[in-house]
C-alpha cells in the first residue's frame, strides 16, 4: 500500500468517524427533545444516565454486561454487511445459539469447565451458523431475499424454542417457559460479584480482534472486501463469489449464536423464553455506528451499553421509559445511513449562524432563516 | 371424520378475516413497486397504522376517525422511506428497514407515554359486524360473509379501484413507466420523484389501513408487535402476485387459507408449532415459488437531477 492509498484510506476512516459522531450527537439531541416533550427534564436525565453508568462501579459493570450480547450481534451484522448482505436474522441466530448452549450446558455431565464451556460455545456457534447457512444457500442458489428469509426464520426459531422450553425441555414444576439449569461446570466466571459482567466480554473482544485481522490481513478477508465493494471485479478476478457469500453469512450467524451462549452461560444459567430484549436488532445500529468495522463495534456497543444501563437504573427512580434507548438506536441507523441528511442539517445550522452574524452587521431582513428545512 | 359444513364455513370465514390485512398491505406494495420503489417498509407502516388507529379511536371514540389516523400515520411513516430512498438515494433495503425498526421501537414507547401501559393498549371503540338481515338469509354465502365487518367490503372496493387506477388510467400508466424505465419517463417530461413519492404514500396509506384492520377490525386494542411479520409476508405476496392488485388479492387469500388451517390443527399440535405455519409457508414460497416473479425493471433506479 503506497502513501496515497494509505491517505485515501485514512480519509475514508476519518469521514466515517465524523459521520458516526454527528449521527450519535443528533440522535441524542432528538432523544432529548423527545424526553422534554414527554415531560422529563432532558438535561438532568442525560446527566444521571451518564453519571450512573460511568461514575459507579456497578453502573460501569452493568454497561459492559449490557453491551456484551449486542457486541456479538453488532459483529454479526457488520461482518455480513462487508459482502453487502443484510443479516436481520441475528435475533433468531441468537436464540438458536442460546438453546444449543443451554442443552449442552445442562445435559452433558461430568466435564471439567475448561472443556464444558468451550463445548457449549461451539454448539452455539454451529447452531447460529447453520441457521444463517440455510439463508445464504437460499439467497445464492434461489435468489431469495435474505432480509425476509431471516425475519421469517426469526419467528420460526423463536416459536420453536418457545415450544421446546414449554414442552420437552421444561423442568418439572417450572411455571414459565425455560430449560433445565446448566451445570456449574458450564457457568462463566463473574468478573465483579453481584453483577452480570462475565468473562464473555473477553471472548467477544477476542472475536472482534480475530475478525478484524481476518478482514485486514487474510486472503479471505480480501475476497470479502472485493466481493462487497465491486461484485463484477470479484467475478472477473476469479473469486468464488458464491462461496464468499455463503461462508461470510454463515460466520455472521455463528457469531450471533455465540451471543446467545454468552447470555445462557453467563447471565441466565438456562434458556428462558423471550430472554432477548431485541439484541439482534440493536446489532444493526451498533454495526452502522461502527461503520461496519469489528473494532469499532466494541466501542459503539459500549456506548449503547452506557445508555441502556443508565436508562435501566434511572427507570427505577423516575419511570423514564427504557424503550427510549431503542428509539435512539433507530435514529442512529437513519442518520448514519444518510450522510447527506447530516450535512444538510449542518448546513442549516451554518446558514442560521451566517444569518445571525450578518444580522448583527446589517439588522434588516429576518425571514428566510427556516428556508433550508426540508 | 364426519363431514361438517360448519367447519368449512368457519375456515372460509376465517380465511377472509386473515386475508384482509394481507390484501391491504400487499396492495400497498403494488403501488410502491409499480412506482419503482422497494416495498420492504410495509411492516413498519402497518404497525404504525395499527397503533395510531387505536390512538385515533381512543381520542374521538369513533373507529372511522381511528381508521383515518391509521392511514395518515401509515403515510407519515412511509415518508421516512421516501425521503431517505427517493430524495437522499439511500439503499432501499436500509430505508425500508429503518421504517420497520422505527415503528417497532417507537410504538412501545408511545404506548407507555400515551396509555401509561406496557404490552397492550386500553380497549377502544372498534368496528362491529354490520347487521344486514338480508345477507344472513343467503345460504352458504351468508354464513361466510355475514361474519365479516364493513372493512372487508371496503377492502374489496379498494382492490377494484387500485386495479383500475394502475392499469386503466393515464396516471397509472405513467407511474408504471417510472417503475419500468425512470430514465425514459424523465426524458418524456414526467416528474419521476413525484410519482415515486405518490407510490410510497399510497403504500403507507394502504398498509396503515391493513394495520388498522388488525387493531380495530379483528380486535379492539393495540398489542405490541401485533403485525407479527405480516408486512414481510405481504412483501412476498406482492412478488408472488406479480405486483398486481388482483394478484395481491389472490395471493393473500391463498396465504389466508393456510393461516386459517391453524384452527384445525389447534388441539392436535402444540400451539407454537401451529403458529409457525404461515412463516414456514412464506419461507417455502420465497425460496421455491418465485421463479416467475419479475420485479419492474426500474425498481431502485434513480434519475440524475
Amino acid at each position: 500500500m503506497d502513501d496515497k492509498q494509505r491517505s485515501v484510506k485514512r480519509l475514508g476512516m476519518k469521514d466515517s468517524f465524523v459521520n458516526s459522531f454527528f449521527a450519535l450527537v443528533f440522535s441524542l439531541l432528538l432523544g432529548m427533545l423527545f424526553l422534554a416533550a414527554s415531560g422529563y427534564s432532558a438535561i438532568e436525565s442525560y446527566k444521571s444516565i451518564f453519571g450512573v453508568s460511568l461514575g459507579t462501579v456497578k453502573g460501569f459493570a452493568l454497561s459492559l454486561s449490557q453491551a456484551t450480547p449486542i457486541m456479538f450481534t453488532g459483529l454479526s451484522f457488520a461482518l455480513a454487511y462487508r459482502v453487502r448482505m443484510i443479516n436481520t436474522g441475528a435475533e433468531g441466530q441468537l436464540y438458536a445459539g442460546a438453546i444449543a448452549a443451554a442443552i449442552v450446558g445442562a445435559y452433558i455431565t461430568s466435564l471439567p469447565g475448561v472443556v464444558h464451556i468451550p463445548l457449549a460455545f461451539l454448539a452455539a456457534f454451529i447452531a447460529g451458523g447453520l441457521v444463517a447457512l440455510l439463508v445464504a444457500l437460499a439467497k445464492v442458489y434461489f435468489g431469495a431475499n435474505e432480509i425476509i428469509m431471516t425475519l421469517m426464520l426469526n419467528q420460526v426459531i423463536i416459536l420453536f424454542t418457545s415450544y421446546l422450553s414449554n414442552g420437552p425441555l421444561k423442568p418439572a414444576g417450572s411455571g414459565v417457559g425455560q430449560t433445565e439449569r446448566i451445570l456449574d461446570s458450564a457457568k462463566l466466571t463473574r468478573l465483579i460479584p453481584q453483577t452480570q459482567l462475565t468473562t464473555a466480554i473477553f471472548l467477544v473482544i477476542g472475536v472482534a480482534i480475530l475478525l478484524q485481522l481476518m478482514l485486514d490481513k487474510t486472503v479471505f478477508g480480501y475476497e470479502i472486501k472485493i466481493t462487497g465493494n465491486n461484485l463484477r471485479a470479484a467475478e472477473v478476478a476469479g473469486i468464488n463469489v458464491a462461496r464468499t457469500y455463503i461462508t461470510t453469512f454463515a460466520l455472521s450467524g455463528a457469531v450471533a449464536g455465540l451471543g446467545g451462549a454468552a447470555m445462557v452461560l453467563g447471565v441466565n444459567y438456562r434458556f428462558i423464553e423471550g430472554f432477548s430484549s431485541s439484541y439482534g436488532f440493536a446489532g444493526i445500529s451498533i454495526a452502522a455506528l461502527a461503520a461496519y468495522s469489528p473494532a469499532g463495534v466494541i466501542v459503539s456497543a459500549f456506548l449503547i451499553g452506557i445508555l441502556k444501563s443508565g436508562t435501566i437504573t434511572l427507570n427505577r427512580l423516575t419511570s423514564i421509559p427504557v424503550e427510549f434507548v431503542e428509539v435512539i438506536q433507530v435514529l442512529i441507523i437513519i442518520f448514519v445511513a444518510a450522510p447527506k441528511l447530516i450535512s444538510s442539517i449542518l448546513n442549516i445550522f451554518k446558514k442560521i449562524k451566517d444569518k445571525f452574524v450578518k444580522n448583527k452587521e446589517i439588522p434588516l431582513k429576518e425571514n428566510n432563516v427556516n428556508g433550508g428545512e426540508s | 371424520m364426519e363431514f361438517n359444513p360448519d367447519l368449512i364455513y368457519s375456515i372460509l370465514a376465517s380465511t377472509l378475516r386473515s386475508s384482509v390485512p394481507l390484501i391491504l398491505a400487499s396492495m400497498g406494495g403494488c403501488f410502491s413497486m409499480r412506482a419503482g420503489v422497494s416495498d420492504l417498509g410495509l411492516e413498519g407502516m402497518m404497525l404504525s397504522g395499527a397503533f395510531f388507529s387505536v390512538v385515533g379511536s381512543w381520542l374521538t371514540g369513533s373507529p372511522w376517525i381511528g381508521l383515518l389516523f391509521g392511514a395518515g400515520f401509515g403515510i407519515l411513516f412511509s415518508m421516512l422511506h421516501a425521503v431517505m430512498h427517493v430524495t437522499y438515494k439511500i439503499n432501499a433495503s436500509i430505508s425500508g428497514m429503518s421504517v420497520n425498526l422505527l415503528a417497532a421501537a417507537s410504538t412501545p414507547l408511545l404506548l407507555t407515554l400515551i396509555f401509561n401501559l406496557s404490552g397492550k393498549s386500553a380497549a377502544v371503540a372498534a368496528f362491529t359486524r354490520p347487521n344486514w338481515p338480508w345477507l344472513n338469509k343467503i345460504p352458504v354465502l351468508g354464513k361466510i360473509l355475514g361474519t365479516q365487518n364493513v372493512l372487508f367490503y371496503v377492502t374489496i372496493l379498494l382492490v377494484i379501484l387500485s386495479w383500475i387506477f394502475i392499469y386503466k388510467t393515464k396516471l397509472g400508466l405513467r407511474m408504471r413507466m417510472v417503475s419500468e424505465n425512470p430514465e425514459a419517463a424523465s426524458t418524456v417530461g414526467l416528474n419521476v420523484k413525484a410519482y415515486k413519492y405518490f407510490g410510497v404514500a399510497m403504500s403507507g396509506c394502504l398498509a396503515g389501513l391493513g394495520g388498522a384492520y388488525l387493531s380495530l377490525g379483528q380486535m379492539n386494542l393495540f398489542v405490541e408487535e401485533m403485525t407479527a411479520g405480516r408486512g414481510y409476508i405481504a412483501v412476498v405476496i406482492n412478488a408472488f402476485g406479480k405486483y398486481n392488485p388482483l394478484g395481491a388479492l389472490a395471493g393473500s387469500l391463498f396465504f389466508g387459507f393456510f393461516d386459517s388451517l391453524q384452527t384445525i390443527f389447534q388441539g392436535i399440535l402444540p400451539s407454537q408449532i401451529v403458529m409457525m405455519t404461515p412463516y414456514l409457508f412464506t419461507l417455502l414460497i420465497i425460496t421455491f415459488g418465485m421463479r416467475g416473479a419479475r420485479a419492474p425493471a426500474g425498481v431502485g433506479k434513480h434519475v440524475e437531477d
